[in-house]
């Protein structure tokens, strides 16, 4: 049995390309031109443009002469683009095999496809499959052709895209059926000569001066074409004549050729007007984005890191890259970052068209434990902490790690990456019950007020002379040194006790010297301070709480 | 029949030795691992409670997720509780969440309090907006124990609305999660399950009369000023040390609860102190 072979077309290629970009010009009368001004010729038109009149290859001032509210549009190559990838990854969600026929068209090999749909959806034995009259199975087969048409243009009109599907034994039957106004058509295999038969011969598409040949033979359909004898017609009309003899009888020897995967996915368009504003430009954004994520969500990947590519207006380009903290496809997060990263750094010039690039990636998955602990979903999580980072910046979300070294207030922050959880619960403990210091960042300068050992009060910050005298002078009073410090920092030391020496980085420069106390104040509270020797100043780092 | 059978096989690998492994490990290697369900350790969180400090647990006395709202001022004990909580949440095998608004939490300290730092996701939010976004968005996610810190005197925090906390309540409730809330003063309203206020934070000193030289804890006194529609205004005593005792299981019930300063005479206190 030869292969069997879908065709997905998408008419009107480039105005479909641009409703795709702009959905809210559907229904209505929008024409796409090709070329400059008033030499610009209607190259496709929507249907209430056609019924008003307007035909392809009039110029832009006949069509407006026609129709003045006519939405004109040139074309796009950005939105053909995208267009283009989008309807080869909705072929490549059916088959492995997919071949990109050029504008709007994209050839798909059904080998096995139908057999294992009638599978899954008869449950026919092997047995029953034998008993079966031939004529049932057949029939049975173009109905799961069919429904496998009908599940192909479901999924193209999730991509944005009208498809039609014509399924046939060769490529050039297929692309012949999908061009017809009843979708899907399924031409069953062997019968593509009686299939093409009735069809007019314009439908081969062949060169002008041939037609106008065939045209002098008075052959109107390609069954006229296919009853000539082969000899006469390659004697006549050349090696090209030959070919096409073949091709009206169903010979298509094209064999499918299929292309590789593409590694990356991009969203963009250029746009009508400049744009100045941010806000119109995240409009028109989210909608690419989201075309950009359903892409990568039909392959199961995720946005590992987002390239934001724009156009300026005249001329220039502003490219910036968008690290994510983990694979999402979020857009709401993804277009936060994008609005954070251009108010951060603005263009400086305004957008005459943009290209989002996702390099995608697996989504994070996880193995949940049957007796465990239960686990955050990885994808979830990825999602959340995206957010967080566009919300309070990726700097202020993490997981917190200890730095080697004495200064309390240093930490570091890590990839928030937790382990998966273990297979059984560990035996539940409590807490240890140890007290902990709520660390001051920056540390709170402060005013001091020591007392001697002869029970002299002094200003420790205006005292000079108390720098290496560490041991006998002792807090007595403590005062933010800042009206408006947070926190407010104000009493009398009941206790202190202290002091104790922390010295780090004696070999540089500038070396950390402190003296800490741990002190209670008049209201019960308990702070950590220390006197910096170097400077003779005097800081609260830490609240005992 | 089927008991019978079952029996037969336990006799069968107890006579081959399975029985004998660790664990009651009855097959291993590259394929399946067969246990007992007997072998199975009790599931810890089975009640849904988590397990804090054991004073506070035995305070709070409630199983199952809930938005807890510990209040107090300075130096009465709340942010150690936090960390007690997400070391006992962390050493489990369960995530958690710090949202920390004051910027507070020292990474070294937390470590050797026992908090799992792999497991634990820190955010310093800069607002108290900020932080309840995000402590809605952490419960959205599925973390079972979310701590939000909201400093020594968030400004502004007075004029959150009480619709931002009766949604953090029913996200609590829909993740079955929990939200320990540390606050400077009342700032849930209604939505809280429970209501933990923390006070009488008094210091505990080791050293000389003239001049101790070691901070050695803080006591306090934790009341319950709501459960559910309740007001139990039950009360209970928490003892924090500075540093782990020599014997870690005896310590965490301590029997003899710390003295502070103010309760000794100046001239008895360190004596009576160290005696502990």
């Amino acid at each position: 049995m030869p292969a069997r072979l879908a065709c997905l077309s998408v008419p009107l290629f480039p105005l479909a390309a641009r409703l795709r970009s702009e959905p809210d010009l559907k229904g209505e009368a929008v024409v796409v031109c090709e070329g400059n001004g008033n030499a610009a010729r209607v190259l496709a038109a929507t249907r209430p443009a056609r019924k008003a009149g307007i035909e392809i290859g009039m110029t832009l001032p006949q069509s407006r002469a026609i129709l003045p509210r006519l939405v004109a549009r040139p074309r796009d190559p950005e939105s053909e683009r995208s267009a283009r990838e989008a309807l080869l990854e909705v072929a490549d969600a059916f088959s492995p095999r997919v071949e990109d026929g050029g504008e709007g068209i994209v050839y798909i090999d059904l080998d096995g496809i139908p057999a294992l749909a009638r599978g899954e959806s008869s449950q026919l034995s092997a047995v029953n499959c034998q008993l079966e009259p031939l004529v049932t199975r057949h029939s049975s087969l173009v109905t799961v052709e069919q429904q496998l048409g009908r599940e192909l243009i479901i999924a193209a009109e999730k991509a944005s895209l009208p498809a039609r599907i014509g399924i046939a034994s060769s490529k050039l039957s297929a692309r012949i059926a999908a061009s017809l106004a009843q979708s899907p058509t399924v031409v069953p295999s062997g019968e593509e000569a009686s299939f093409l038969a009735p069809l007019p011969l314009a439908r081969l598409a062949p060169a002008l001066e041939i037609a106008d040949t065939l045209e002098r033979w008075g052959l109107a359909t390609i069954g006229d074409l296919a009853r000539l004898p082969e000899g006469e017609v390659a004697s006549r009309l050349g090696e090209i004549g030959r070919v096409l003899h073949a091709t009206a009888r169903g010979i298509d020897p094209r064999p499918l050729e299929p292309r590789l995967p593409a590694l990356s996915f991009s969203e963009g368009m250029d746009l009508e007007w400049p744009l100045l504003t941010l806000e119109p430009f995240l409009f028109v954004g989210n909608a690419a984005l989201e075309r950009l994520m359903r892409r990568l969500e039909s392959q199961a990947l995720a946005c590992t890191r987002l390239e934001v590519t724009l156009k300026l207006d005249p001329d220039g380009c502003d490219a910036r890259a968008i690290a994510l903290p983990a694979p999402t496809r979020d857009v709401k997060t993804l277009l936060t970052l994008v609005r954070l990263e251009l108010e951060a750094r603005p263009p400086g010039s305004p957008l005459a068209g943009f290209t989002f690039a996702a390099h995608p990636d697996r989504p994070r998955r996880a193995q949940l434990a049957l007796f465990g602990p239960p686990a955050l979903s990885p994808d979830r999580l990825a999602t959340t902490i995206a957010r967080l980072a566009s919300l309070l910046g990726a700097d202020r979300v993490g997981s917190p790690r200890a730095v080697d070294g004495h200064r309390p207030e240093r930490f570091a922050l890590a990839r928030y990456e937790p382990p998966p959880p273990p297979v059984f619960p560990p035996p539940g403990k409590t807490g240890r019950g140890l007290l902990a210091v709520r660390v001051l960042r920056p540390p709170v300068e402060l005013e001091v007020i020591v007392k001697e050992s002869g029970d002299r009060s002094v200003i420790a910050a205006r005292s000079g002379e108390l720098s290496g005298s560490s041991g006998s002078p002792r807090p007595a009073s403590l005062k933010t040194r800042a009206s408006d410090a947070v926190p407010h920092i104000d009493g009398a030391v009941r206790v202190a006790a202290g002091p104790w020496c922390m010295e780090e980085g004696w070999w540089s420069d500038s070396p950390d010297q402190r003296d800490y106390w741990d002190v209670e104040l008049s209201d019960g509270a308990l702070y950590r301070i220390y006197r910096d020797r170097r400077s003779t100043q005097w800081f609260a780092d830490g609240i005992y709480d | 029949m089927r008991a019978l059978q079952a029996l037969a096989l336990e006799q069968f690998l107890a006579g081959r030795g399975f029985a004998k492994k660790p664990n009651g490990m009855l097959l291993s290697g590259t394929g399946a691992r067969l246990l007992r369900a007997s072998d199975l350790p009790a599931a810890a969180a089975s009640s849904g409670a988590l397990a804090i400090h054991s004073p506070l647990d035995a305070l709070l006395g409630f199983a199952g997720s809930k938005l807890v709202e510990i209040v107090g001022r300075r130096s009465t004990g709340r942010f150690s509780i936090a960390v007690a909580a997400l070391a006992s949440a962390t050493g489990g095998g369960q995530d958690a969440a710090l949202v920390d608004l004051g910027d507070a939490l020292d990474p070294e300290a937390a470590e050797q309090t026992g908090v799992d730092l792999t497991r634990l996701l820190w955010v310093r939010p800069r607002k108290v907006k900020e932080a309840l976004a995000a402590a809605e968005m952490l419960l959205a996610t599925g973390f079972r124990l979310v701590v939000a810190d909201m400093g020594l005197a968030p400004r502004g925090g007075r004029f959150v609305p009480d619709a931002a906390w009766v949604r953090l309540s029913r996200a609590v409730a829909a993740q079955e999660s929990t939200l320990l809330l540390l606050t400077p003063y009342r700032m849930s309203g209604i939505a809280a399950d429970a209501v933990v206020s923390a006070s009488g934070g008094r210091p505990a000193w080791r050293g000389s009369a003239r001049g101790p030289s070691l901070l050695a804890g803080l006591d306090a006194r934790w009341t319950l000023e709501k459960l559910g529609r309740e007001s139990p205004d039950r009360s209970a005593p928490l003892t924090l040390w500075c540093f782990p005792p020599p014997k870690q299981e005896s310590f965490l019930d301590h029997p003899i609860p710390l003295r502070s300063r103010c309760d000794l005479p100046m001239a008895d206190r360190p004596a009576a102190l160290l005696a502990h």
